[in-house]
């Protein structure tokens, strides 16, 4: 596996040494308050093939999942505990957004209030037929 | 005036769920440039936010940026801002035409006077009212009538937010952009040629989202997508700093993808959402594909010398002027010397 | 027309105007004048290598001087070499140059350029606190030499403020310190900066006449 040492030393556009930085601070944050941190990769400036090269540094790790809602999406943690890659994706397939999370468990895995709402009107119904 | 219904009612009525909704606000935020704490904001205000009317008006344009927004990247975050918002006239998309089309525009004025949409592409001619006309009604008649009722404007592009090729010296029309005419209304730049597709939906979005305009900066463009330059966001900027320069199209610098300054590169004076938004499906930019930015979002840029002059050099004229102004030196000091000599033959003859 | 394109064009163009014919203005006019009689008997001719010998040893301190004056000297020498650095090998200038020359050289990267830059700036204020405070140096100062010193040194201030964006967008930026180099151009051939081309020419003259008065160069 590729480490953040040789990330720096690779004769890349230099984008990604600095951004691996940054998620370092925000393990930081959250192991001394608790603070989560979502990085928006959309904002950030990635030559040719370097966003690819990010991806695989941070890795996999032990939990991956997948999302359908509004197209798919892959949420895994990397294989550093802690760092969550997300990928949006529309129903064409198309990425429309991809974030790094540095939290215990990314917002969007947990169930929603209105989801759940919904839910158990439809279990009801189901019990009353 | 019938109740439009809002975005959460149309997204619900498409059986998308909350966390469908949440990943559309997430991209959301990332189009407007919003800080991922803002989610949660945004969705609160979308799921209240109702579907306004659009009028779009074409004049001196090509059709590029219409172009532009139909091949927008993502078609589906897209498609929903159009599910949100209601296009009532659009002359090139819309289906009516002639004397319908002129009732769809007038329909969507008196039915939501005062909180319509205007969106304009193109520059309009103050020559002779003949240059361009719709429906035999001049650009500036049909642009004066319709934003009249409107709650914004929003001029797309560099023809309608600065004069566009239209106005470009000598301006034969003499075109001029839309903040130049509407002066009572408040009036957004969407600059490019074309813009961004994505920063197009977007301002429509932030609109329709906080029912607020935008900030914006010295030229009326949104601070979120016109506040950094292209140079400060462009994935090459690290070989600016180590001076490395691609000197020619094809020679070795330009093969490993150095900077682009010397080859003429606008991208230190453009502010515009290239480098980060992408174009063609987060494909590239033109400076990703090796040209250098021509400055398309700025006013003037095609009356800006070369496209290809680096940025750094200065506009001289001929060098026969300076060559005047030396031998003008050299009379100055003829003359000088000559008072000089005047002074120091009295001082020797008193000494 | 915005700033930018007034300082790139109009002002540029005559300022270099100003630059070019103020220069030979100055430089004929004093070539022209009467050299001195000599109202002694000359001790030797004083010819050009006398001249070349002041030029070059004037470029030391003279070891009794060492202890007042190599701490400026130092400063002096770091001041000059950053600024002609800054100036000669940033390849934005490079390309300004070019521009007109039609010629180009290599350059430095911008990272080594910042150092020589603030390098230059920072000497350039301890020479001034140095003028401010000694007594001597304030009494035989006048505005010349605090003008030119604040047009020499504003180009280098403008300039690395750039990258540093500072409340200002980079055009406005790129347009003000286009135009302190205006500003030093057109002051440039005039003031005690002058000495830019008549340093030599001046140097040389002395060790002319000192040779001629046998005084020890």
């Amino acid at each position: 596996m590729t480490g953040p040492e040789e990330v720096r030393n690779t004769p890349f556009y230099g984008n990604v040494g600095p951004l691996l930085n940054e998620v370092l601070h925000a393990v930081d944050r959250l192991l001394e308050t608790d603070e989560p941190t979502t990085i928006d990769l959309a904002g950030l400036p990635f030559g040719p093939g370097e966003l690819e090269h990010l991806e695989a540094t941070l890795g996999t790790g032990e939990l991956s999942c997948k999302l359908d809602a509004l197209g798919t999406s892959r949420i895994r943690e990397t294989a550093y505990p802690g760092v969550w890659w997300l990928e949006h994706r529309n129903p064409h397939d198309e990425v429309v957004g991809r974030y790094i999370e540095i939290t215990r468990t990314p917002e969007i895995l947990s169930s929603q209030e209105a989801d759940i709402t919904a839910g158990r009107a439809r279990l009801e119904d189901q019990l009353t037929t | 005036m019938k109740k439009r219904p809002t975005v959460g009612e149309v997204l619900q009525a498409k059986g998308v769920s909350r966390r469908g909704f949440l990943k559309y606000c997430a991209t959301t935020a990332s189009i407007l440039a919003l800080p991922p704490s803002m989610i949660p904001r945004i969705a609160a205000a979308i799921e209240s936010a109702r579907r306004p009317s659009v009028i779009w008006l074409s004049f001196q344009e090509c059709t590029g940026c219409t172009e532009s927004l139909t091949r927008s990247a993502s078609p589906t975050v897209e498609g929903l801002i159009f599910d949100a918002i209601s296009l009532d006239y659009h002359h090139t998309l819309q289906a009516a035409s002639g004397d319908q089309a002129e009732a769809a525009r007038h329909a969507a004025m008196e039915e939501n006077h005062g909180s319509y949409l205007v969106l304009v592409d193109g520059s309009i001619p103050l020559g002779n009212p003949g240059y361009s006309t719709i429906a035999g009604i001049s650009n500036l008649d049909m642009l004066k009538e319709t934003v009249e009722g409107a709650a914004a404007v929003v001029a797309i592009g560099s023809c309608a937010a600065f004069g566009g090729i239209p106005g470009a010296d000598p301006n034969p029309t003499g075109a001029v952009a839309v903040d130049e005419l509407v002066t009572d209304k408040p009036v957004i730049n969407v600059p490019g040629c074309p813009p961004i597709p994505m920063v197009m939906t977007a301002v429509l979005t932030q609109f329709l989202t906080f029912g607020q305009l935008p900030e914006l900066d010295k030229h009326g463009r949104p601070l979120a997508f016109y506040g950094q330059t292209i140079h400060d966001r462009c994935y090459r900027r690290p070989f600016y700093e180590q001076g490395k320069f691609a000197e020619t199209f094809d020679d070795e610098g330009a093969k490993a993808g150095w900077c682009l300054y010397k080859l003429g590169c606008k991208g230190p004076i453009t502010y515009n959402a290239c480098a980060t938004a992408k174009w063609n499906s987060g494909t590239s930019f033109p400076i990703e594909g090796g040209h250098p930015c021509l400055g398309c979002s700025e006013p003037a840029f095609w009356d800006k010398g070369g496209f290809y002059n680096p940025l750094s050099t200065g506009k001289f004229d001929s060098g026969t002027k300076l060559a005047g102004a030396a031998a003008a030196g050299v009379a100055m000091g003829v003359v000088a010397a000559a008072a000089g000599r005047r002074r120091q033959d009295k001082f020797t003859r008193e000494g | 027309m915005d700033l930018l394109e007034f300082a790139r064009g109009p002002a540029l163009q005559v300022a270099a105007y100003i630059l070019v014919a103020g220069t030979i203005w100055r430089i004929v006019g004093i070539l022209l004048l009467r050299e001195k009689p000599d109202y002694s008997e000359p001790r030797a001719r004083g010819g050009l290598g006398a001249a070349l010998k002041v030029i070059y040893s004037r470029s030391f301190t003279a070891t009794p001087f060492k202890p007042a004056t190599l701490y400026p000297k130092m400063l002096a020498y770091v001041m000059h070499i950053g600024l002609f650095a800054v100036v000669l090998l940033f390849v934005p200038h490079i390309m300004f140059f070019e521009g007109f020359l039609g010629f180009s050289w290599p350059g430095l990267p911008n990272n080594a350029i910042y150092v020589l830059g603030v390098a230059s700036v920072a000497s350039a204020v301890a020479l001034l606190v140095r003028r401010l405070t000694s007594p001597v140096l304030r009494l035989i100062s006048n505005f010349d030499d605090y003008f030119s010193w604040f047009v020499s040194t504003l180009p280098l201030v403008t300039g690395l403020i750039i990258p540093l964006r500072i409340g200002f967008r980079y055009e406005d930026l790129l347009a003000i310190h286009i135009l302190s180099v205006v500003l030093l151009m057109i002051w440039l051939p005039f003031g005690k900066l002058g000495h830019t081309f008549l340093v030599f020419i001046t140097r040389g003259t002395t060790g002319m006449v000192f040779e001629r008065r046998g005084a020890r160069t």
